[in-house]
């Protein structure tokens, strides 16, 4: 039987560098939901070492856990599995990206809704919002670096609208 | 226009969809006659002026109630389905 | 018919225009009366909109019914008759509506030699895109149905429409086109001149059209409608007509009624005047946006409603970034044009985006709304058929699926979009 060769969603089309902002893959080893039962959450908080409440990440110890809806979260690092939780594999159902540089926001609030200044969505925010017209996961990692997830499909869609986006701010920063 | 989500917060309209009259809560009861039934299904006060409509949250999943003015585009408050009693 | 202006010079002609300019222009006079209400008529309109003054138009000249007040709480025109994008189009697919909007579409064409006015009617054609051969399916059928109504229909491959819309982005990877469903009768009017044209028409025939007059209540006694009271007073009639859409469920309210309609708003948009450019009427198929060309050459152009219940006659950004995003996708030409202004109408939305024209329980209270966002083209055969009614008791066959109760029993439900019978989905 033939072997597949598992190759990312962002094969050969990143990285991209624009102006100041870079965009980049950052696929994770594992992306797993957990959504704890009914009266398990202090359980579960700490069988995985921590649990993010409503726009929090949280470094726990397969990785890092972001807060993705009501009693949600989506674990981004090794593989796990919890007691007291409903917990799904989707580390092949998203694509994760980072933009980093100094107009990073610049070009994200050219695609998303999100207020995205320091005040309202600091450094370790998390937020579901839109970016493009794909429902995403965006996550401030850093003061000037972006993780943005969406649904694995949408992966090119979600590069071409970031790659346009880059431009236009690089082309405005020229004029 | 702006809403704000029972889990995420304030938020911009884009992320929201309309799913009209909260009257929808109040189903009636399976003993209901055929006029309450179309009033339930078709009829609406449809005020202007203060209004109370359900509102859903794709990015998170949240639903919520939203108290709205109609002639302005206020909201005068939210509340998530627990607050409004379902 | 009959025909009773009050003097012959208040015909408007050519002989007329080069008359007047001969002397100074001194000779115009007011167009209309601007009449105390009286006590008493044999019919109130309450609504001085298209659909208020073609309806006491129509009573007059197709009835004789002239004792008749057109009551306006604003100014006659001053609603969404002035405030949409003046499209006039039949090109409808259902039974029920596929005979009215025929109706009005022929009503339209004589308009302007029936009021004596030039309400700008031009038949420039109309162009329904087609993005997918399931759209194209779709189109077929309906042209079909507008053949058999005895409307045209032309269906357009791909070159077709080349020929006719050049500037059209043809290999836009997303939404190519594949052709597109050409009604060459449709077309545009002046919106504003149509209230006024039928304003005049009335005003002619001895009708009151009262300005200013709002109505804050509708007395009912046994079960029968027995006047109004407005902010000029009570006024009595034995019939009264609710023509309000866009305040329906307000007015409606003042009879003990609650409507099957929600107010949306719905926004529209005008460039700066431009070279004439787009010769039609275009509609996109894969986004919500339709444009044309106005005689002043600014771009005509809107998209769908903003999908939350409003009265407040504006819109918000999203929808106006989507309408963009849809016009770019289509004729990125409109790129270089700058928008002027944008204004929003309020729609009233019945669950299956088909009218109502009928009568109530009330006896004597008739009721006209439900409108949606297609009320323009509607307003000549939506005046008829309500006149109709009015006088003779008895719905007119153009418009007899328009019942009130088609959402109670389920019959008759004329879902044009095909997104089901509820509200919010149209």
């Amino acid at each position: 039987m033939a072997k597949l060769i598992a190759r990312p969603a962002t094969d050969g089309l990143l990285p991209i560098e624009i102006g100041k902002a870079i965009l980049e893959d950052a696929q994770p080893q594992a992306i797993t939901w957990v959504a704890p039962f009914n009266r398990k959450k202090s359980a579960v908080s700490k069988t995985l070492g921590g649990f993010p409440g409503p726009g929090e990440v949280v470094e726990v110890k397969a990785g890092r856990a972001l807060s993705v809806g009501p009693g949600q979260a989506m674990i981004l690092g090794a593989p796990l599995d919890c007691e007291g939780a409903a917990v799904a594999d989707q580390s092949d159902a998203w694509t994760v990206v980072a933009l980093e540089g100094a107009a990073a926001r610049d070009v994200l609030a050219r695609v998303t809704p999100l207020d995205l200044r320091d005040a309202v969505f600091p450094e370790g925010g998390t937020a579901r919002t839109l970016v493009g017209h794909m429902t995403a996961s965006l996550t401030r990692v850093g003061p000037f670096r972006f993780e943005i997830m969406v649904f694995r499909s949408m992966t090119q869609t979600l590069i071409h609208e970031l790659e346009r986006a880059m431009k236009h701010v690089d082309a405005r920063t020229k004029l | 226009m702006r809403l704000t989500c029972p889990h995420c917060g304030d938020r911009d309209l884009r992320e929201f969809t309309y799913k009209g009259d909260a009257l929808a809560l109040l189903r009636p009861d399976e003993t209901a006659n055929p006029q309450e039934w179309v009033d339930y299904v078709h009829n609406r006060d449809n005020p202007a002026g203060t209004t109370s409509e359900l509102w859903y949250h794709g990015p998170c999943g949240s639903w919520l109630v939203a108290v709205r003015d109609t002639t302005t585009h206020v909201t005068h408050r939210t509340l998530s389905l627990a607050e409004a009693g379902k | 018919m009959q025909f009773a202006c009050k003097s012959a010079s208040m015909r408007y002609s050519g002989f007329k225009v080069f008359l007047e300019g001969l002397r100074g222009q001194s000779g115009w006079k007011p167009v209309w009366r601007d009449p105390e209400p009286k006590q008493e008529y044999d019919v109130i309109i309450i609504g001085g909109g298209g659909h208020g003054l073609s309806t006491a138009y129509y009573l007059a000249r197709n009835h004789g019914i002239t004792n008749v007040a057109v009551l306006e709480k604003g100014y006659l025109g001053g609603g969404n008759v002035g405030r949409n994008t003046t499209i006039v189009r039949a090109n409808y697919f259902l039974p029920g509506n596929s005979e009215f909007y025929s109706h009005s579409l022929k009503l339209w064409e004589g308009l302007e030699a029936d009021l004596n006015y030039n309400v700008m009617h031009s038949q420039r054609g109309l162009i329904n895109l087609f993005h997918s051969d399931g759209q194209r399916d779709a189109f077929a059928r309906r042209g079909n149905a507008m053949i058999n109504q005895g409307d045209d229909a032309i269906l357009l491959d791909r070159e077709g429409v080349r020929r006719h819309l050049p500037y059209l982005d043809f290999d836009n990877a997303r939404f190519p086109v594949y052709g597109g469903l050409f009604h060459p009768r449709g077309g545009t009017a002046r919106h504003d001149a149509v209230a006024w044209g039928y304003a005049r028409g009335a005003d002619q025939r001895g009708v009151d059209l009262i300005q200013q007059c709002e109505v804050t209540g509708i007395d009912i006694e046994n079960g029968r409608v027995t006047g109004v009271q407005t902010t000029r007073g009570a006024i009595r009639a034995k019939k009264v007509a609710m023509v309000v859409a866009g305040r329906s469920s307000e007015v409606a309210a003042m009879a003990g009624m609650r409507l099957p309609i929600e107010s949306h708003v719905l926004q529209a948009f005008v460039t700066e005047g431009l070279k004439p450019c787009i010769d039609h009427v275009v509609s996109f198929g894969m986004g919500h946006f339709y444009i044309s060309q106005s005689d002043k050459g600014g771009l005509v152009f809107g998209g769908d409603i903003d999908f939350y219940a409003s009265y407040a006659q504006r819109g918000n950004l999203p929808m106006k970034e989507h309408v963009m995003e849809a016009g770019m996708a289509l004729m990125p030409m409109i790129g270089q044009a700058r928008v002027l202004r944008s204004w929003g109408g309020i729609m009233d939305m019945s669950p299956d985006g088909s009218p109502i024209i009928d009568k109530t329980h009330i006896e004597g209270l008739t009721l006209n709304c439900g409108w949606c966002y297609g009320g323009f083209k509607a307003v000549p055969a939506s005046g008829f058929a309500t006149a109709h009614l009015v006088a003779t008791g008895e719905l007119h066959e153009t418009a007899a699926g328009f019942r009130l109760d088609r959402f109670e029993t389920g019959r008759g439900l004329m879902d044009e979009e095909g997104t089901g019978a509820q509200h919010n989905l149209h």
